[in-house]
Formats: structure tokens, sequence, C-alpha cells
């Protein structure tokens, strides 16, 4: 338990960190001295003491607790992920929740922009989860789906960014699309306001983003961990850093794309990684 | 307001019982699964608890704005 209770505490005060850094990166590539990086940590916890009203609208128990659950689902993957280092498809299934879980939390505030944000959460389920299924390639070359053991192949054959790089490229486009201010992030698109997080505010919306700050730490262990094997603190500190600074320059200089073009453009990534991935495995 | 007030006495009792739920765990060490268990339902309801006993109520003077006033924002 204390094991748990000690990585949730360094995903959320970590990933805070990064997504403060990962803004602090977007303001400074857009001339602007941005907000201190520890601004969204300050943020998290300043809603918590903030006056919190709940919409006439909204659809109550529900409303409150998808905000929960958005939170035991990140949890769920701190422990699938760095506590036990469990299957890769578990975390597949916490993302497909995830998505479920967006698409709810827009629709319970009954906020015309959060039931936009709801229907555009099931477009980017539609082309997020074939980026996620990539995962299959590794099973491929791996023989396991274990993150243990996708761990262990690498201290072997060495680190797997080398052999599947499409995959890599692809499963940095899906941690793209989750950042803030993404190319691919129609559910918060600005035209939506800030989507399905639009009528949570006060408690909520700090609960919220420290779910979003455990989700972010949470895609860059995985991404370093799967193509990189275990690596020390340093190194995952600097990976981290080095994904956040990536996301927050391509996040400056990319518009936010129309629903759309972002399915389509996240599905046609999709297939060219896989049967690129596929291509050379054969090859090779 | 009275709900609010609901909220927060739900906030108190929820506290409790995750806090005693989390510390079992911490001090008994049971099954993994339990482990588990407990960490994904509690935690989260810790921190909603925590901060529904947080969270600021509105001033005496306000509150028949912020509860009555009608859904008028779009």
């Amino acid at each position: 338990m204390l094991d748990i209770i000690i990585n949730v505490l360094i995903a959320f005060l970590f990933g805070s960190i990064l997504l403060g850094f990962h803004r602090k990166v977007m303001a400074r590539v857009q001339l602007r001295p941005g907000p201190p990086i520890i601004q969204q940590f300050l943020h998290s916890l300043k809603f918590f003491f903030k006056e919190t009203t709940f919409p006439k609208t909204a659809s109550m128990p529900f409303y409150i607790s998808i905000v929960c659950i958005l939170c035991a689902i990140w949890i769920t993957a701190v422990i699938i992920g760095p506590v036990s280092k469990g299957s890769l498809l578990l975390m597949f299934a916490v993302y497909a929740v995830y998505k479920i879980v967006e698409h709810n939390a827009g629709s319970s505030s009954g906020s015309p922009y959060g039931k936009m944000s709801c229907v555009r959460a099931v477009f980017s389920a539609s082309s997020e989860l074939p980026l996620f299924a990539i995962i299959f390639i590794i099973y491929l070359q791996v023989g396991s789906m274990n993150i243990s053991d996708i761990i262990a192949y690498q201290n072997i054959h060495g680190s797997l960014i080398w052999q599947l790089p499409l995959v890599a490229i692809v499963l940095f486009i899906l941690i793209l699309s989750k950042s803030p201010y993404s190319p691919f992030g129609i559910t918060k698109g600005k035209d939506v306001i800030s989507g399905y997080e639009t009528e949570h505010f006060g408690l909520l919306r700090g609960y919220i983003m420290f779910s979003e700050s455990v989700s972010w730490y949470i895609f860059s262990w995985l991404f370093l961990t799967i193509f990189f094997g275990d690596l020390s603190i340093l190194l995952y500190i600097v990976g981290m850093l080095a994904i956040s600074f990536l996301t927050g320059l391509i996040n400056a200089t990319t518009p936010i794309l129309n629903p759309n073009h972002s399915v389509v453009s996240q599905i046609s990534i999709a297939l060219v990684g896989i049967v690129g991935s596929l291509l050379l495995m054969f090859i090779f | 307001m009275v709900k609010m007030k609901k909220l927060v006495k739900y906030g108190y009792i929820l506290f409790t019982i995750s806090t005693l739920t989390i510390l079992y765990c911490l001090i008994f060490n049971p099954a993994a699964w339990i482990v588990y268990s407990v960490a994904i339902l509690f935690i989260p309801l810790l921190i909603l608890s925590f901060g529904l006993t947080t969270m600021a109520t509105p001033k005496k003077d306000e509150e028949e704005d912020r509860v009555q006033e009608p859904f008028i924002g779009y």
C-alpha cells in the first residue's frame, strides 16, 4: 500500500511539474514569459479550497462521481505501471475506460459545451484506440505484453526504439494527443471552451487536474519504459522532460485540428505505423 | 445551501472511512487484491472527501445567488 501511495504522490508531483514545464515551453516559443513551472501544481491545490457550486443542469451523483472514476482509472494505471509492471493490455483497457469517462464527464454537466466535447470524445476514441492498438506489434517482437518481460527483453536485445521506430512514433503521437493544447486535442478544443471540463469548477477542477498530472506522468513513464527499458531515476527525469519539451514545442506551433482532420490524421498515422512495422519485421 | 451542507457532511464521513481503510492496509498488510481494490476505490474517495471538507462555501448574503440563480451562462 505504501508503494502505491508513494507512486501516486510522485506521479502527481512530478506530473504537475512536467505539465508546468510543458506550459512554459509553449509560452517561450510564443514569445510570452508564461507562468512559473510550479503553477500547474499550485492551481491543483488552490482549487481544493475554492468555493464550489454545482450547476442546476448537472446530473448530480454522476457529475461528482465521474471525476472520482477519472482519478480511480489513473490510480489503476499507476498500479499496473510503476508499481507492478503488469500487462500492456490492461493499460490499453485503462485507456479505453478513460475515453468513456471523458465522454461521460462531458454529458454529466448538462452544458452544451460539455455535450459537444462528449460527442468529440467518441470521435477521438475511434482514432486514439487504433494508435494504442499498435502494442500488438510489441507483442510480436517481444512475445509478451508484460512490462516486466519487455524490460527483460531490452536488457538482452537492446532498446526497442531501434527495433520498432514506427511503433515509437505512433505511441508518441498518442502522447501528443493527450498533451494540453494538442493539435489532436479536439475534446478540449478552445472552440468548446474547456470541453468536458467546462462545468467542473472548484474542487472538481482541482481533482481533474490531479488526475491529468498523474496521467501525464504515466504516459511518459510508459513510453520510456517500453522503448528504453528500466532507466535510472535521472534518465527517467531527463526523458520525461524531453517528452514534455517536444510536445510543448509541437503544440505551440500547430493549431488544433478540426475533429474530422484530427481523426483522419491519427487513423492514417496508426495505419502507416502498423503496416510499416509489420513490413519492417518481415523484411529484417 | 442544504445540499452543500449535506455534501460537506458526506465529505467528513467518506474521509473517515477511506482514511481508516487505507490505514488498515498500511498496518495489517492484507492480500494483494485487497490492497489494490482499496487503493483504486479509497484513494480517489479520500481526495474527493478532502476536497468536500476543505472547499469554501458561499457567504450568507450571497448563498441565494449561488444556489438559486438559474443557469443563464449560454
